[in-house]
């Protein structure tokens, strides 16, 4: 080869990306990721199990043997890729929590569902299964190609001669360039009860098939929540999900009431479900568990320890929502399926009919190869049999010729002519040992070529009907099941959904709830007392509220949007609290001037709430701009979205809602002072009660310039917000010194003298109101916004 | 204005060194002596802070409440000025402790001011009572005039000595002051006022005091002008935006005005801008080295933002750490204090030294923007998104500086990736660097190589997609960052052919189905991120022989069909050959891998290039195959399988 400098070649970024990546992509679709149809086996599998039988002579009757020697034997011969690649593909083959019907005898630890990895492979010792000997008994039967391994120095089976369909038992799962595949395993009697069937009535569709194949059967075992017709359709479209779920059950231990879970959904890592629970129960989310305790063995065992004997269907409810105990399993069957005139099986999503049917007709062909070879081998015994009988029918005159001829090569001529046998056979006959010849073993051989002359003739039957063949397989196939078959694992119950409340979650405290003016939020278990509450530089408490955990805290802003949010989910922080634009998406400069905690009622629509006018308690809100109305509170005692719900709607240019104060009995009278030093109470219930968020109607007639300074509501005579004027002296805004109509103008009570501050106290609550209130009928739905 | 009277205790900054020496001196003979002592120097600032010190009296009275309007004139010769005001008057009656009339008092007597007290005045500029009786001693003429108690009075002055006494002008309801003066060409030379000089102090004034009003008659151009801003600081800092040419990066900018204990004014904003722009006062006075004052603004406005990013979870993207600068990048911000003692240092006297300042304006500020960034939920996603820009672009920066720095002679081995094994020659046109899936093969390729202008870069495992990632993303990756840092020409837009270490880039794969992935997903990388190393040429794919065929004791190496040919008919004729298809690179021995892939002479290079016709198309491939949309590659990979000639089982 002559040095030839070259210049390089143009090569278009496109074709040089395009012809690499289809190479690649082509490379791990057929020969990485995705099972063969016929054994249910990705190439490293297959050549895992191939090494351990034909090289290792690793049967499931031999010693174990290390697992490293099986992996170099593997890298050596067959599969030039990584070691650990390989060892791990061994190691889930070993798996009884990962295969149905594991294929590798492991000795050792070959990790465990808590997703421990497998001790390495010097430590691990394995050997076959009987099951995977199913797949590999007919390999030198002549049942199946070999090609060359990746040097040429060796030679491996394209696919191996699987007795048992075995995609389907134990199932595949793999990510290939542009398509995946996930097949559940499935339960081998029902498999093969599906399999006879087919060969009994071939035009059995998918939906029949489901008769016998209700549904995967998982080595983990756990629930199947779908039903026949869920699963028939992932069955026809060869995708879908089903929804699995972990069994459990009761137990009482001493006074303990306990759900033990001792199955979960198939390739779950176990570890982290239970780490999972306990943060759950840690974070105080689920309050019917106090504890969850990993007992498992060989057997899985988590324990969850209940607060009270009836929680455990909530408790269970929350998991099967918040944690993988239940989970989708998505079905994917796509593998390799050979297509007649195509180089290499091509990649498909089959439905369950292609997939059995695509086994069987490898398995036809499996066992006509078998036959075939078994034919051939007999009809060479035949052949020399056929010889010894001539020989045998003049055995004297054959003696002669040998004792007279020249040499080996003399005799057989002679033999050759005068027995008409041909060169095989006279060889044969020559190296025949000399007590043959001996009466016994002469009328042996007789017997044989007879028997063998039988089974030709049977054979030959056989090979020459597609029936026979199949009856052939219908027995086997129920051989098989006999000897292999497992009742199923994984039960069906379909429904059994458990019913979810969200409130069944908040463990029913009091609280009290600090709310300062500045908007920060914050909630305690003890009541706060107002002088020790920490504000911040400027802010003062605004609002001390008690209630349930269970029930909603609304908030009420000056731009007449209400926010409300659970009081569980108030943060129960020391220090300031949080700011409630943490928790609710508030307009700029947006403030709060109200607050109250309600007990939850489900909504009630307009309709129903046509007379709810008159029910109290009801939020009592008035603007700078001297409008008012009032509204019941049953539309806000759901928790709102961040962006709130509207309770009333300000004209255009009034600054906002002073003050949402809370009518309890409806005798109140409202109490306002103005800026302009004018005063003016009238009773709440002459303001207008509005369905849906309004304007509402004229609380206090303002002079031009004028706004309305404080409002509250007052239950006595001589009490009422206290107002400071500019020149210093406080006023009360009692009802007996101004009292009026709901829009009058009010009474100037000081002269030249405006009022300039509303020194507010904060506004205490004990109780929800509803909470002892008779049953609120209806509320409108404030809700939209 | 309407803000009531706070107590304060100001007194001169020189009090406890000046104060029994001074008093001692006949008149104001000391002043005309060392008038730096007093107003800085006898330059152009000097000369100007006299008519300062006067407008600052005026600004005290009528910040105080005392007057509406100021009138500053310039005379047409530059060397004259007046103030007047309309306030109290300064007042007119005798001293009981001097006998003489407070006016003379005040304009002859260093600490003679009503300043001293608290009494008359809460907060002022200037020099705190001294102002009058320096600029008196430093004019060549002062004529005073004040109108009060129902009448009009007027005495002179020449060089800060009285000529005559107080005179009664007759009746007059109005009252006011008017200062009218010229500085003393002896003491300042040929100067003159600087109409622009004075006008600019002037709206200062104006900016800080808000609802303030000055007009300027300035006869020197003919011009006047009426300087009055409603919104005080927050005029002052839109002013300052809009002369940086920055927009707002939010709605209505951070205002804090606080009347007293101490007076103080902010306004501040943050801007599309790259740099922060802080403009701060003290007293009136300008800062334009800052201080404690600005240093507690900047304080407050790091940890406002810190603490309402802290309070408000996932506010921040993850990996994005903002430091001081990122918060404060884009700010232009005014701040004005007015302070009792205030400390200067510096060169110039401009930057506060008060220590415990920086504490309080920190507090003040902080509490105030906390609240403002907490009840403006859209200026306070505005300003993170604002931090987050700047963080990022401080990370982006960082790497391109990265990639300046390591251009520079002396070092420029410093940055480079510790795996690449360079070459010797710096001659980018003759270098080439050769990059290789895996160590193994890397190690062999390092070996074989020559090391004269052959490099070698080894890449651990399969690169990212650079079609699925962002810019960020790629350049976080450890693989593709370091084929940056070895091509040395920056990525994006600090991309530079010049910089380019090697001219020729090769590609060296395995010829298996990974090293097939590896060579897309790097010709992807440079085809999105390095488009002009394409473009350019530079970009090349190694051929590394097809076949292996044993023979006896020897292995040669085909690569193609035609020469795995000619090698198998040139054996012996008893020879049986065994051909292989070639699969890793570390199946060879380095020599070989030389011989057949890296030898100039005798390997095979492919020139990746993009036709011009076969833009749109190539694209769409990369796009497809290795895209985001599975539907995409799965239609492209059963489209084309036919296409593959080589499958590699």
């Amino acid at each position: 080869m002559p040095p030839t400098p070259t210049e390089p070649q143009a090569v278009a970024l496109h074709e040089a990306t395009r012809q690499r990546y289809l190479s690649y992509a082509l490379s791990v679709i057929t020969a990485r990721a995705l099972p063969d149809v016929r054994d249910g086996l990705k190439p490293v599998q297959r050549r895992i199990l191939y090494a351990m039988d034909a090289n290792l002579k690793l049967r499931p009757d031999a010693r174990y043997r290390k697992s490293a020697a099986v992996v170099g034997e593997v890298m050596a011969k067959y599969h030039p890729h990584g070691d650990q690649s390989i060892y791990e593909a061994l190691v889930r083959m070993a798996q009884p929590f990962s295969l149905r019907h594991t294929l590798v005898d492991g000795q050792g630890n070959f990790g465990s569902m808590d997703g421990d990895a497998a001790a390495a492979m010097r430590y691990t010792e394995c050997r076959l299964t009987r099951v995977a000997m199913e797949l590999l008994t007919e390999i030198d039967q002549g049942t199946v190609d070999l090609r060359p391994t990746y040097d040429g120095q060796h030679e491996e089976p394209e696919v191996l001669p699987a007795q048992l369909p075995q995609l389907l038992i134990n199932g595949a799962e793999g990510i290939a360039v542009g398509m995946a595949t996930r097949i559940p395993p499935h339960n081998l009697r029902e498999v093969l009860a599906a399999c006879v069937a087919l060969i009994d009535q071939p035009s059995i569709d998918t939906a029949g098939l489901c008769r016998f194949i209700p549904g995967p059967d998982f080595p983990t075992g756990a629930v199947i929540l779908d039903g026949p017709d869920v699963l028939r359709q992932i069955y026809e479209d060869g995708s879908g999900s089903v929804r699995v779920r972990a069994r459990w059950a009761r137990e009482q231990r001493g006074r303990r009431a306990l759900v033990v879970i001792s199955e979960i959904p198939y390739s779950l890592n176990k570890a982290s479900v239970v780490e999972r629970i306990g943060e759950l129960v840690a974070a105080r989310k689920l309050p019917q568990v106090v504890d969850v305790r990993d007992e498992s063995t060989d057997q899985v065992r988590v324990v969850l320890e209940l607060r009270d004997e009836s929680d455990a269907e909530a408790a269970m409810a929350y998991l099967f929502r918040h944690t993988p105990l239940q989970t989708p399993w998505h079905v994917n069957l796509t593998c390799l399926v050979p297509v007649p005139g195509a180089p290499h099986p091509v990649p498909m999503r089959v439905d369950l009919r292609t997939a059995l049917q695509a086994w069987l007709d490898f398995r036809q062909l499996t066992v006509r190869r078998r036959f075939q070879h078994e034919l051939d081998r007999l009809r060479e015994r035949i052949h020399i049999l056929r010889a010894f009988a001539a020989i045998f029918r003049d055995l004297d005159l054959a003696i002669r010729l040998i004792r007279e001829a020249e040499g080996r090569r003399d005799a057989q001529e002679r033999l050759m002519d005068a027995f008409d046998l041909d060169d095989v056979q006279s060889d044969r006959v020559l190296e025949l040992q000399l007590y043959r010849l001996s009466r016994l073993p002469i009328a042996d051989i007789l017997d044989e070529l007879e028997q063998k002359l039988i089974r030709e003739a049977e054979i030959e039957a056989i090979l020459a009907s597609e029936a026979e063949i199949r009856a052939v397989i219908r027995k086997e196939l129920l051989d098989l099941k006999k000897l292999y078959g497992e009742p199923r694992r994984t039960s069906f119950e379909a429904g059994a959904e458990l019913e979810y409340r969200e409130s069944a979650y908040i463990l029913q405290e009091t609280s009290y709830v600090v709310l300062t003016r500045d908007g920060w939020l914050r909630r305690q278990a003890t009541p706060p007392r107002a002088d020790k509450v920490r504000v911040r530089e400027g802010d003062e408490v605004g609002w001390v509220l008690q209630g349930s955990t269970r029930d909603t805290l609304t908030l009420f802003t000056h731009l007449g949007v209400a926010y409300a949010t659970r009081v569980d989910d108030v943060p129960a922080t020391t220090g300031y609290g949080e700011p409630v634009q943490k928790h609710f998406k508030l307009a700029d400069g947006e403030r709060v001037v109200g607050a109250v905690i309600l007990e939850p009622q489900a909504t009630v629509t307009a309709e129903e709430g046509a007379d709810d006018d008159e029910d109290w308690p009801q939020g009592v809100a008035v603007t700078a701009g001297g409008r008012g109305l009032r509204f019941p509170l049953g539309g806000h005692s759901q928790p709102s979205q961040r962006g709130g719900r509207r309770y009333l709607r300000l004209d255009d240019g009034d600054p906002g809602v002073i003050h949402v104060a809370i009518a309890q009995t409806g005798d109140e009278q409202a109490c306002i002072a103005t800026r302009a030093g004018v005063g003016l109470a009238f009773p709440a219930a002459e303001l207008t009660a509005t369905k849906g968020a309004a304007k509402g109607s004229t609380a206090i007639a303002l002079k031009e310039g004028d706004a309305v300074l404080a409002f509250d509501l007052s239950a006595a005579e001589d009490d009422g917000p206290t107002v400071v004027s500019a020149k210093g002296q406080a006023v009360v805004i009692r009802p007996d010194r101004c009292h009026g109509k709901r829009g009058a103008r009010g009474k100037e009570l000081l002269k030249k003298d405006p009022f300039a501050l509303w020194t507010r106290r904060p506004t205490l609550q004990t109780d929800p109101p509803g909470a002892d209130a008779p049953a609120v009928a209806a509320h409108p739905d404030g809700g939209e916004d | 204005m309407s803000t009531p009277p706070p107590a304060r205790g100001p007194a001169p900054p020189a009090a406890t060194y000046v104060a029994d020496d001074i008093e001692v001196m006949e008149g104001l003979d000391h002043i005309r002596r060392r008038p730096g002592m007093y107003i800085g120097g006898t330059d152009e600032s000097g000369f100007h802070h006299l008519l300062w010190e006067v407008v600052d009296n005026a600004v005290d009275e009528a910040m105080n409440g005392h007057a509406s309007e100021i009138r500053v004139t310039l005379e047409p010769d530059g060397r004259t000025a007046e103030v007047s005001d309309n306030g109290r008057g300064i007042p007119v009656d005798v001293h009981k402790k001097t006998g003489k009339p407070a006016l003379e008092v005040i304009l002859t007597t260093l600490f003679s001011g009503a300043k001293f007290d608290n009494k008359q005045y809460a907060a002022s500029g200037g020099l705190h009572g001294v102002g009058a009786a320096v600029v008196n001693a430093l004019s060549a003429q002062l004529d005073a005039t004040v109108r009060r108690d129902g009448a009009r009075w007027h005495q002179a002055f020449r060089a800060g000595r009285p000529r005559g006494g107080l005179t009664r002008l007759g009746a007059d309801r109005g009252r006011g002051t008017t200062i009218r003066f010229s500085p003393d060409p002896e003491i300042f030379g040929d100067q003159t006022f600087d109409p622009d000089t004075v006008r600019q102090h002037l709206e200062i004034s104006t900016f800080l005091n808000r609802g303030l009003r000055i007009v300027l008659d300035d006869r020197i151009r003919g011009e006047v002008h009426t300087l009055v801003h409603e919104g005080g600081v927050a005029d002052y800092l839109q002013r300052l935006a809009k002369d940086g040419g920055t927009s707002p990066a939010h709605e209505q900018p951070f205002t804090l005005t606080r009347a007293a204990d101490p007076r103080l004014d902010i306004a501040l904003c943050w801007t599309d801008g790259t740099s922060e722009r802080w403009s701060s006062f003290v007293n009136g006075i300008p800062t334009r080295q800052g201080g404690t004052h600005e240093q507690g603004l900047k304080d407050a406005v790091v940890k406002a933002v810190r603490s309402w990013i802290d309070l408000h979870d996932g506010a921040l993207p993850r990996g994005i750490k903002p430091t001081a600068e990122d918060i404060r990048e884009g700010i232009v911000a005014a701040c004005s204090l007015f302070i009792g003692r205030p400390q200067f240092q510096g060169q110039t006297k401009d930057r506060l030294n008060n220590p415990e300042v920086r504490a309080q304006v920190d507090g003040l500020a902080r509490a105030a923007l906390e609240r403002w960034l907490l009840e403006n939920p859209s200026v306070a996603d505005a300003v993170v998104a604002r931090v987050v820009l700047a963080a990022r672009a401080r990370l982006a920066s960082r790497e391109a500086t990265q990639q300046v720095r390591r251009k520079s002679a002396v070092n420029r081995k410093l940055n480079l990736p510790g795996k690449l094994a360079d070459c010797s020659t710096s001659d980018a046109r003759r270098s080439e660097l050769f990059i290789v899936e895996g160590d193994s093969a890397g190690g062999s390729a390092k070996q074989a190589r020559d090391r004269e202008y052959q490099a070698i870069l080894p890449l651990r495992g399969k690169v990212l997609n650079a079609e699925q990632a962002s810019l960020q993303k790629v350049l976080a990756n450890n693989e593709l960052s370091d084929i940056v840092k070895a091509l040395g020409c920056g990525i994006g837009k600090d991309l530079n052919l010049d910089r380019l270490r090697y001219h020729k880039i090769i590609l060296l794969m395995d010829a298996d189905s990974d090293g097939h992935h590896i060579a897309t997903l790097l010709l992807t990388f440079l085809y999105r991120h390095l488009t002009p190393l394409v473009d350019a040429g530079h970009v090349f794919l190694a051929q590394p022989p097809l076949y292996r065929i044993d023979a006896g004791k020897k292995t040669w190496w085909a690569a193609d069909d035609r020469e795995r040919d000619r090698v198998v008919k040139r054996l012996p004729p008893r020879s049986r050959p065994e051909i292989s298809r070639f699969k890793g690179l570390g199946e060879m021995m380095p020599k070989t891998l030389f011989e057949t892939t890296m030898d100039p002479a005798r390997r095979r290079l492919l020139q990746v290039q993009v036709p011009e016709g076969a833009r749109l198309e190539t694209d769409q491939v990369v796009n497809d195959l290795l895209g985001k949309d599975p539907r995409s590659r799965f239609r492209a990979i059963t489209e084309y399988m036919d296409l593959v000639d080589a499958l590699d089982v």
